[in-house]
């Protein structure tokens, strides 16, 4: 359903993005990992519109959204979480999931309904939502006095408001410990059995090789290995990239 | 095209050239403060007065001949400059840009009524330099005052590249506003930079204010919103954050003002300098030397 | 009695200026327009009633929404650039509209008089209320209503989705493009809503001083407008209330004796404020109305909003 052309992004001469093509399908996970600085969060960025490709196209069932802000991107069913979490910490928990109600059907709402009536976020949607984040005791709680655990699963619940086609994850698990990383692949494992497509990046390797039904490994921007887990965890080049940057290899081989 | 439009043109464009570095050196001023502290000062133009100020009230001191004058209003301005910084930077909190802003404007309003209070607001005389000098190109006159101004904001540009690019003191100032936390951990105090900034940048926005006062040959407090608003469009127009677009701003700037000043006289002549810059805005948001599109 | 009375004018009228600093201020903007907007209030107005004798009501809402088109058109340009340079962008139009004023001279003949604005003279004889006999105490409950109207809409809002929207976008525009919030939309919306409130505040002071000149419309004014809601802190549509009162009745009238030199105390009180309260008198995310009356964090004591919108 999501498919990236020989996707590029070049800053000034540093191609941090150079010509991938992937193809996501339906009602997957997919795992994408690499190195520190092989192209990972640009291709997210690309994706969702944070930066404009060099070359390249993104499609969304043969949709092309190359062209298109970021806003309108959300209403063709793109969702994202950012590495450093960015939720509205002025905000409270649950009026970050009302502001964040803005896919397609959310759209064509009555324009005043939409945008001029109090209340809504107490509704039946945001209260499952919560309860789905396991955040519904502190619905009324400042988004910026949450932990940082929290902090993480609203900013997932609120990727998850806008009813995405396709939630774009950017390492979910950073920080965070064994346990809670295996809370996280069954709560990514629910968000994909509701019908999202999830594209996964990770430095823990233990839960991209668990939950991912294919993995691909990106070095210096470019795609180096596709395949099941347990391909690529064979493959040498991505042995060798990981070799190159060290601990790594290590998580690899025993994961 | 009549032949002496296009002499009073010509004409008009190199007083407004010439005049423009003083613009070129308040732009640098206020991105030079930018640079290191990723905030805008706007009490800047209105240090730059009272820096000048203080040079008139030398005069009226100890009669001071115009070389000390100007010194003494590149010093005041610098002294003010730091003031300013002690004020409204230094305590209130870095990750709300509001409260520098707000206190700025804050700073901006009482100096100009301390200006006002002192001077009780009447214009007063500033001593200029090669007044009745002129040199005659052909049908075009280079005023002898404007070429001086010209010439003492080069030098002063001239130092400030020098301090900036050959000195460790440059050096430190450079590093912070690439890189503020690395800077840091490299035992670079920002504190002291900034403070030295806030000086240098002063001195630069006293030079500014006692050419203009110069210029013109009368000080009197109107002169600060001008070099504010002009100074901050130079910098629009040649980029937040970069020197050179400050030059080539201010030098456009006086251009455009003196242009209009000929074609649409006194009054309007700033309408069009700010059309100027939303021209600008419109068509090129990050300036002619900004990299990063307007974001800050 | 005239006295306190026109005092109240003065707050009131500030009070629609700060409101429309206020609304701009929500998305993270720093607008240093809103004195141009409130010139072209005043200037419409002016002449809506004076020149073409329309009744007070009509000719404000003109204002309003003459003003509210240009922040509109203004807007475009001016927010394609972000946080600081737009404070320059708008700084710069702000003196645009006054020196526009300042050159605007377009009289028109009415009762044998020659009325309308003229240049530096300013516009003169703007007596609607006079000359329809309003006494100075209708003046004031004129204003006071509409500013009463304006802060009710604006509190409102601030409960809608609308209001999590600009608290939103002003907390961190990376992350509201990212749930997918029109950037532009939002900000030219705010910008345009603040616009029509700066029009309104506007066209009402031009009729209580009935002479307007462009000298009124300075940096000065600008700054008054952003400095209340700071001041008085973002967290809701009281805080600008609250230090309207402050700036206005304490520092401006409340300190007569001190003469001229009370001028030197405003620019002096924000650098001071803003060192000892950055987020203002009531706070950044000072408690909204529900936290005042029904305690603690149980949203169900919340019952006004969620069953009328139901």
């Amino acid at each position: 359903m999501l498919a990236l052309d020989s996707l590029s992004k070049h800053f000034g001469g540093v191609r941090a993005v150079d010509g991938i093509s992937l193809t996501l399908k339906e009602g997957e996970i997919f795992g994408l990992i690499g190195p520190n600085g092989s192209g990972k969060s640009t291709t997210i960025n690309l994706i969702t519109g944070l930066y404009t490709p060099t070359t390249g196209t993104v499609r969304l069932d043969g949709r092309d959204l190359t062209a298109m802000a970021q806003h309108e991107r959300t209403a063709m069913g793109v969702a994202r979480t950012f590495q450093n979490i960015r939720l509205f910490g002025n905000l409270t928990v649950a009026e970050n999931l009302w502001v964040a109600q803005n896919g397609h059907e959310q759209r064509r709402a009555h324009f005043l309904g939409r945008w001029f009536r109090a209340g809504g976020e107490h509704s039946p949607e945001i209260g499952e939502l919560l309860k789905f984040s396991r955040l519904h005791s502190k619905r009324d709680v400042q988004a910026s006095a949450l932990s940082f655990g929290e902090m993480r699963r609203l900013e997932m619940a609120r990727a998850l408001a806008s009813r995405p086609r396709v939630l774009l994850l950017d390492e979910p698990a950073a920080g965070a410990s064994r346990e809670d990383g295996q809370i996280l692949a069954e709560r990514i494992r629910e968000t994909r059995d509701r019908g999202v497509t999830v594209l996964l990046i990770e430095h823990m390797m233990e839960l991209v090789m668990g939950i991912s039904d294919r993995v691909a490994v990106l070095n210096f921007g470019r795609k180096i290995a596709e395949g099941s887990p347990a391909e690529v965890q064979a493959n040498a080049d991505v042995r060798a990239a990981y070799l190159g940057s060290k601990h790594k290899d290590e998580e690899l081989i025993h994961a | 095209m009549d032949y002496f439009l296009i002499i009073d043109f010509v004409q008009s464009l190199l007083d407004g050239l010439l005049f423009g570095t003083t613009y070129a050196l308040i732009g640098i001023g206020f991105t030079l403060i930018f640079g290191v502290m990723r905030k805008l000062n706007l009490a800047y133009g209105a240090a730059a007065l009272a820096g000048t100020y203080i040079g008139v009230a030398a005069t009226f001191a100890f009669d001071a001949p115009p070389p000390v004058v100007f010194l003494l209003s590149a010093l005041g301005s610098g002294a003010i400059g730091i003031v300013v910084y002690y004020c409204c930077f230094r305590f209130t909190p870095t990750h709300y840009p509001m409260a520098s802003l707000l206190a700025s404007v804050g700073m901006l309003l009482f100096i100009d009524e301390v200006v006002i209070h002192a001077s009780h607001g009447m214009p007063l005389p500033y001593p200029s330099v090669f007044r009745e000098a002129t040199i005659e190109l052909g049908d075009i006159w280079v005023r002898g005052d404007l070429l001086f101004v010209f010439f003492i904001c080069v030098v002063a540009m001239a130092v400030l590249f020098w301090l900036l690019y050959r000195t460790p003191l440059g050096l430190a100032t450079r590093a912070v506003s690439q890189q503020p936390r690395a800077a840091a951990l490299c035992g670079i105090d920002p504190t002291r930079v900034n403070l030295l900034t806030f000086g240098l940048a002063g001195i630069l926005g006293g030079i500014a204010g006692a050419m203009t006062a110069a210029a013109v040959g009368v000080l009197s407090p109107i002169i600060a919103m001008g070099l504010t608003v002009k100074g901050l469009i130079a910098v629009v127009i040649g980029g937040l954050g970069s020197i050179p677009g400050a030059i080539i701003g201010g030098l456009l700037v006086g251009a455009a003002e003196n242009v209009f000043l000929m074609l649409r006289g006194v009054t309007e002549r700033d309408i069009y300098v700010m059309l100027l810059l939303f021209l600008f805005l419109t068509l090129r948001p990050g300036g002619l030397f900004g990299s990063t599109a307007g974001r800050d | 009695m005239d006295f306190y009375l026109g005092l109240a004018q003065i707050f009131g009228v500030h009070t629609l200026l700060g409101l429309s600093a206020y609304v701009v201020l929500l998305t993270g903007q720093v607008s240093m327009a809103q004195a141009g907007f409130y010139a072209i209030g005043a200037y419409t107005a002016g002449a809506m009633t004076a020149m073409f004798g329309l009744h007070i009501l009509p000719a404000i809402v003109i204002a309003g929404l003459v003003s509210a088109a240009i922040a509109c058109i203004v807007g475009f340009p001016a927010l394609r650039v972000k946080g600081l340079m737009l404070v320059v962008a708008t700084l710069a139009f702000g003196e645009m509209v006054r020196l526009f004023f300042f050159n605007l001279t377009w009289q028109v003949e009415r009762n044998g008089d020659r009325v309308g604005p003229n240049g530096a003279e300013g516009f003169r004889s703007i007596r609607y209320f006079p000359e329809n006999g309003w006494e100075v105490w209708h003046v004031t409950v004129f204003i006071w209503f509409v500013v009463v109207v304006v802060m009710g809409a604006l509190w409102w809002m601030d409960r809608t989705r609308a209001g999590a929207v600009l608290r939103a976008v002003g907390h961190d525009e990376t992350a509201a493009q990212s749930i997918g919030l029109n950037l532009t939309a939002v900000k030219v919306g705010a910008m345009t809503a603040g616009g029509f409130i700066a029009g309104l505040g506007g066209g009402i002071y031009a009729h209580t001083v009935t002479h307007i000149e462009h000298g009124v419309f300075g940096v000065l004014l600008a700054t008054f407008a952003i400095a209340y809601p700071i001041l008085g802190g973002l967290g809701s549509v009281f805080g600008t209330l609250i230090a309207v009162l402050f700036i206005q009745g304490f520092l401006i009238e409340g300190l007569r004796f001190m003469g001229e030199w009370r001028s030197l105390l405003f620019g002096a009180l924000i650098v001071l404020a803003m060192n000892l309260r950055p987020h203002g008198l009531l706070g950044e995310h000072a408690p909204r109305l529900k936290n005042l009356f029904g305690a603690g964090p149980a949203r169900p004591s919340d019952p006004l909003s969620t069953k009328e919108a139901k």
